[in-house]
């Protein structure tokens, strides 16, 4: 049996790049198309459909490629993994992007489709248990696009798995991603000497490592469930000591005027997120990785701290980390 | 590296076996020496001792203002942070590096200040998961504190158990970490069963905010044990109730006032007044030294419910009026045997 068809979308994410190279050694570049405004790497040799998912037509668009190219299997992977200024473009593809999207792959009798999502979507709370669940509502920050977007993406996703019950939509929250070769809000962060953090809290994080996410997405197109997964590392780490093994220097601020600071270095443009991320550096939103263990069979081999100090050494070449911290 | 060369002295080769056992042994002398330069990158497994808070210091002090760059800074932050912090905590933050730093100081209350007693300790199983419930009291939640020490040292198992923190605890600034790092978890249905599934021993105060915030006229009554959660927690786990009754606590903070229109502002569910808060300020938070038990009961078992029962109000309302009863029995007992508040 040939290998089925895959079309990418979002090949210049680091997620979709990295997708798009695998399917190509796993099934050959033959069975692999990318969507996407950007063009793929020459060297792999696969079929490009330039379409831009933010333009009204663009599910017309789709469908016609999804036709043409016989595809059966669909990753999405067309998201910003850092806050935008840009927030309405942002929406119109992240949002609208994902309808036209579903939208085409549901008239295309595409079988599966592979949504990537973030567990950012959960939302830091301070109610949050330590490890969330997949069935946990997602109640995001309010006042954050970035996220909003992405429950907007989610809730597109879960109402055509309602309306199609052919079309097989899984969903990874991945945990933020931290490792050789990523760049996101979070490598900005740990680029500085100083990094300011909330007075008085120190929640655990998650940081994903990059290998273990391309694992998880294989696991997902190969069994195809559906509903949604966490895609998160063997074990979360306090913020402080994530920052104190970088050898950073912590700035703690008090939370009443973080929010406003922030506000303004990010009008400013001098922050890397708006006021309202705030709050993922005092609450929790740690999500556990149990249903993908169970269910896609599927579990992280690198913890947090893993995927901290992998970043760390890909990042400086001496890396000026913690020394004796630094073994793995 | 160079392979030091071997230079003949009798113009002549070394004999074969010779040449043989000489490489062989040089192998090994190569093979330490990549041991422990791997050691000392920190590659190949072995963890290398870190210079030291001192060394990092005098460094820092040494080198005067030429070495005070930033990379030489944040690494004596960080030697300062890992002296008292472990680098890797577990699932829950719980750090036992941190815990440590300040055992000595929890001991020093609980074998001096409070000095401490316990009764039927044997009733907390020595392994596998089990829910200790007990009554909450004393305005900070050194009851919690001790208990976790009473079976750290005292119990033949030396188990750990992990806290359930009410949320004014749990959520506060500078309380939420410091709770965090000393094994304490916020206190809901979600991280009780997570715990107790693992096999953890975990302790749970259902009186709440109602029982450690109480006026101290009403000492020794134990208020709403919540709405059940811990009788649910523990059906659905199938794990045992050990009831504990701790005597003693209620007068460490002899509350005659509740301030609570000033401490709902600050973010408080109660401002305590006690004879000695907040007339002497900061030393109005030195607990009285009264003496203390901690009594554990014989452990109710809910497996003859099954995790079913946790879904039958009723039976849930039985079983949590059942533990209150005892605990509130075991608390009697004890007061009625009591003497003297200081000294037993």
């Amino acid at each position: 049996m040939a290998a089925p068809r895959t079309a990418v979308t979002g090949i210049a994410s680091f997620l979709g790049a990295r997708v798009l190279r695998r399917l190509v050694e796993q099934d050959g570049a033959g069975s692999v198309v990318a969507l996407d405004v950007a063009a793929p790497p020459a060297g792999l040799g696969v079929a490009h459909r330039a379409i831009d998912l933010t333009l009204p037509a663009s599910d017309q668009q789709v469908l016609d490629a999804l036709r043409e190219e016989g595809i059966s299997r669909l990753a999405h992977c067309a998201f910003f993994t850092s806050p935008r200024r840009d927030s309405t473009y942002a929406h119109e593809l992240e949002s609208i992007g994902t309808l036209n999207v579903l939208a085409a792959a549901a008239a295309a009798g595409v079988s599966h489709v592979l949504l990537r999502s973030f567990t950012a979507v959960y939302g830091a709370r301070g109610q949050n248990p330590n490890f969330l669940t997949e069935d946990r509502p997602l109640q995001p920050n309010p006042g954050l696009s970035w996220v909003r977007d992405k429950l907007e993406a989610e809730q597109h996703a879960a109402s055509f798995a309602r309306r199609y019950p052919d079309l097989t939509i899984t969903v990874l929250r991945f945990a933020p991603l931290l490792g050789p070769d990523v760049h996101n809000f979070y490598t900005r962060l740990l680029d500085h000497r100083v990094v300011p953090t909330v007075l008085g809290y120190d929640p655990l994080v998650q940081m994903l490592h990059p290998e273990d996410a391309l694992t998880a997405f294989a696991a997902a197109l190969e069994k195809a469930p559906k509903g949604a997964f966490n895609v998160v590392p063997k074990r979360p780490i306090t913020l402080g000591t994530a920052l104190h093994t970088a050898a950073k220097v912590p700035l703690p601020v008090p939370h009443p005027l973080a929010y406003p600071l922030v506000d303004l270095l990010w009008a400013a443009g001098l922050a890397d997120a708006p006021g309202a991320f705030v709050d993922y550096a005092r609450y929790l939103f740690v999500a556990d990785g149990e249903k993908a263990r169970r269910e896609l069979g599927w579990s992280a081999r690198h913890s947090s701290r893993d995927a901290l100090i992998s970043y760390l050494r890909y990042r400086h070449a001496e890396p000026q980390l913690w020394p004796a911290r630094a073994s793995a | 590296m160079t392979r030091p060369k071997v230079v003949p002295i009798d113009g002549g080769r070394f004999p074969d076996e010779d040449d043989a056992a000489l490489r062989e042994r040089l192998q090994d002398l190569e093979a330490e020496v990549e041991r422990l330069r791997g050691a000392d990158t920190g590659e190949g497994g072995h963890e290398r001792r870190s210079e030291g808070l001192l060394v990092a210091l005098a460094r820092v002090l040494h080198g005067g203002r030429r070495a005070f760059t930033w990379e030489r800074v944040a690494r004596l932050w960080a030697e300062l942070y890992f002296a008292w912090h472990a680098e890797d905590p577990d699932d829950f933050g719980y750090d036992p590096v941190f815990t440590r730093t300040f055992m000595p100081f929890v001991e020093f209350l609980y074998s001096v200040w409070w000095r401490v007693e316990t009764e039927g300790i044997g009733h907390v199983p020595a392994s596998g998961p089990a829910l200790v419930v007990s009554n909450h009291s004393g305005v900070l939640p050194w009851d919690g504190a001790m208990i976790n020490l009473a079976i750290r040292h005292e119990h033949p198992a030396r188990r750990e158990c992990r806290m359930l923190a009410l949320d004014m605890f749990a959520l506060m600034p500078f309380l939420a970490p410091l709770v965090a790092k000393t094994g304490g978890v916020r206190a809901n249905q979600e991280n009780g069963e997570r715990l107790l599934r693992r096999g953890d021993l975990v302790a749970v105060f259902p009186e709440g905010v109602k029982g450690i915030g109480k006026p101290y006229k009403r000492r020794y009554k134990l208020a709403r044990f919540g709405r059940g959660g811990f009788v649910r927690l523990a059906l659905r786990t199938q794990a045992p109730i050990v009831p504990c009754a701790v005597v003693g606590a209620e007068e460490i903070h002899p509350m005659l006032a509740n301030l609570s229109w000033l401490g709902k502002p600050l973010g408080v569910p109660y401002l305590p007044v006690t004879p000695t808060f907040p007339v002497l300020g900061p030393l109005g938070l030195v607990p009285l030294p009264t003496k203390w038990w901690l009594d554990f009961g014989d452990p109710i078992p809910v497996s003859e419910y099954g995790p079913q029962g946790a879904e039958d109000p009723i039976l849930v309302n039985r079983l949590t009026q059942e533990v209150r009863a005892t605990i509130q029995r075991m608390l009697d007992a004890r007061l009625a045997r009591r003497r003297s508040i200081w000294f037993g």
